[in-house]
């Protein structure tokens, strides 16, 4: 995957999210997934955080809409290809003419996307249900923040589809990955409660950095520096992601072709 | 005596059946990530909010509160997918055409996830001794023994009623992460329950979970099990009424997909 497939493929993205997000709509197990599941825990974070003050309702709106984006990014991007597996559509997706990668980023956008209405909705919540009146301390550099999370979501989305595929025994830990994220990304609070040993792994995680960038864009006095390094890990990690990724789409699409295992579990 | 045997043997064969299907298509892998690591990763993660909500001195709140939460993770997944896994795999047909008695069919389902909720509380709180310091040393554990297994029935008859829903709607998980994640909120395991508005207290007070939590938590402060006997009958009482409502539905169930002839249709 590289700037090239993503420029000259752009349209065949967009369709590929919409058709994604307009069969998404359907299933429950998704909708509970980017939808029900980040506003309960926004739910309980307002109300276990209440006595921290109003300041954090806002803190607790972009943290439990990350929430929605890690777990649609482990179990729905996770299972883009295993997906399309089990519906028999993965032998014709990969004879197109079109990349696969190109593919699975199309479906990855439509899951990340389809995942920001979360923190949408909890931002009505905390407005609504619990009266609290939210800021966005610094607009532009939040938009911008959510635009380059978007893209580090995505790219990290192409690495954990193709290593569910090839490493069935990973995809067993499926539901145990979900929590140590929420955990170790300080999504709801900072990990500078969790033991000194778990921050280098934090540092490794793009979404961590992503936490980083929009809950310092939505607090007051956060230095602009520290959210432009936010942006810049974000950036190397999509960088790295995508070329794994690339190497892992090439490596799978060989071994299903050689194995003659493609839509084989 | 002798249907007293068939029976017994018919509630034991299918609970050990039905179970071992279950995790059949599991690997011990994927057995330790569901029961064990994601529990304990969700418990660690409240307690975490918790205390970074209130003080660390208030960890104990949490910890015995998701400890004990983690019984749902047996008693409404596990005993959801032994129900309505018959429907899925197919062997829903055979069921309601053998002679076996349906009470102990139908209660036969959970018991194994009882002992298997009830292992996952006792790990729950064997983590929060050793990494997160809770404190039993006023503890009368016999009766918090007894607390984790009233609880885990209680929440076992949810899941009872849930498994039967499962036999007539098609997005059985979206129900079921559903009831589980809605259970944080309402079972007082996270969030005191008097500051939760009044209607959001009396659902509580409707379902399991809710006075367990409550039993164990004096319990660990240092109550003697008479303190929190009212509590314990109590959750036994809500979880014997969703059995008994689940098992009304499952007959009915039967009767109906019987005379219309829809058996399986999703």
């Amino acid at each position: 995957m590289n700037a090239r497939l993503l420029l000259k493929y752009w349209r065949t993205i967009l369709v590929v999210a919409e058709m994604t997000i307009r069969q998404q709509l359907m299933d429950g197990f998704i909708i509970f997934t980017v939808l029900f599941q980040p506003i309960i825990i926004a739910l309980l974070a307002l109300w276990m955080l209440k006595g921290k003050g109003p300041e954090y309702a806002i803190f607790v709106v972009v943290g439990s809409g990350l929430t929605g984006l890690w777990s649609s990014l482990l179990f729905i991007s996770g299972n883009s290809i295993n997906a399309e597996r089990w519906s028999g559509t993965l032998e014709s997706l990969v004879a197109l003419p079109t990349p696969f990668e190109v593919i699975v980023f199309g479906k990855n956008l439509a899951n990340v996307i389809q995942s920001l209405s979360s923190m949408v909705l909890g931002y009505f919540v905390a407005a609504f249900l619990f009266g609290y009146d939210l800021t966005i301390s610094q607009p532009l550099y939040f938009a911008l923040s959510i635009f380059i999370s978007i893209f580090a979501f995505i790219s990290f989305g192409l690495i954990i589809a193709p290593v569910f595929v090839m490493n069935p025994g990973v995809r067993h830990w499926q539901n145990a990955m979900e929590f140590p994220v929420y955990l170790l990304c300080g999504f709801l609070f900072p990990i500078a409660l969790l033991p000194g040993w778990t921050t280098p792994i934090s540092y490794l995680l793009p979404p961590y950095w992503a936490a980083v960038a929009l809950h310092g864009t939505t607090t007051p006095g956060t230095p602009p520096n520290e959210i432009f390094f936010a942006w810049g890990m974000m950036f190397v990690f999509s960088v790295i992601d995508l070329l794994i990724a690339s190497r892992l789409f090439k490596l799978m699409l060989y071994k299903a072709r050689a194995d003659a295992t493609l839509g084989m579990e | 005596m002798r249907i007293f045997t068939n029976n017994l043997r018919l509630f034991w064969d299918g609970t050990l059946l039905s179970y071992r299907a279950l995790f059949h298509w599991l690997r011990p892998a994927q057995y330790v990530a569901s029961k064990v690591f994601m529990p304990l990763a969700q418990m660690f993660f409240f307690v975490f909010l918790g205390t970074f909500a209130t003080s660390a001195a208030n960890a104990g709140f949490y910890i015995i509160g998701n400890a004990i939460q983690i019984t749902a993770v047996s008693g409404i997944f596990g005993v959801t997918m032994s129900v309505g896994g018959e429907r899925e795999t197919g062997t829903l047909p055979y069921l309601f055409g053998t002679p076996a008695n349906r009470l102990v069919t139908f209660f036969g389902r959970a018991f194994m996830h009882v002992l298997d909720g009830m292992l996952g509380v006792v790990i729950a709180f064997g983590w929060g001794v050793i990494l997160l310091g809770l404190d039993l040393s006023h503890t009368n554990l016999a009766a918090l023994g007894l607390t984790i297994a009233v609880t885990t029935l209680s929440t076992c008859g949810l899941g009872l009623l849930m498994g039967c829903l499962s036999l007539i709607t098609v997005n059985v998980m979206f129900v079921n992460n559903f009831v589980y994640f809605l259970l944080l909120i309402f079972s007082g395991a996270n969030v005191p329950l008097a500051d939760l508005p009044n209607w959001m207290q009396v659902v509580s007070y409707a379902l399991p979970l809710t006075r367990g939590i409550a039993a164990a938590r004096s319990l660990v402060a240092g109550a003697p099990l008479a303190d929190v006997a009212p509590l314990l009958w109590a959750e036994l009482g809500v979880g014997l009424v969703y059995g008994l409502i689940g098992y009304f539905l499952f007959s009915w169930f039967e009767f109906e997909a019987k005379r219309r002839g829809t058996l399986e249709v999703f």
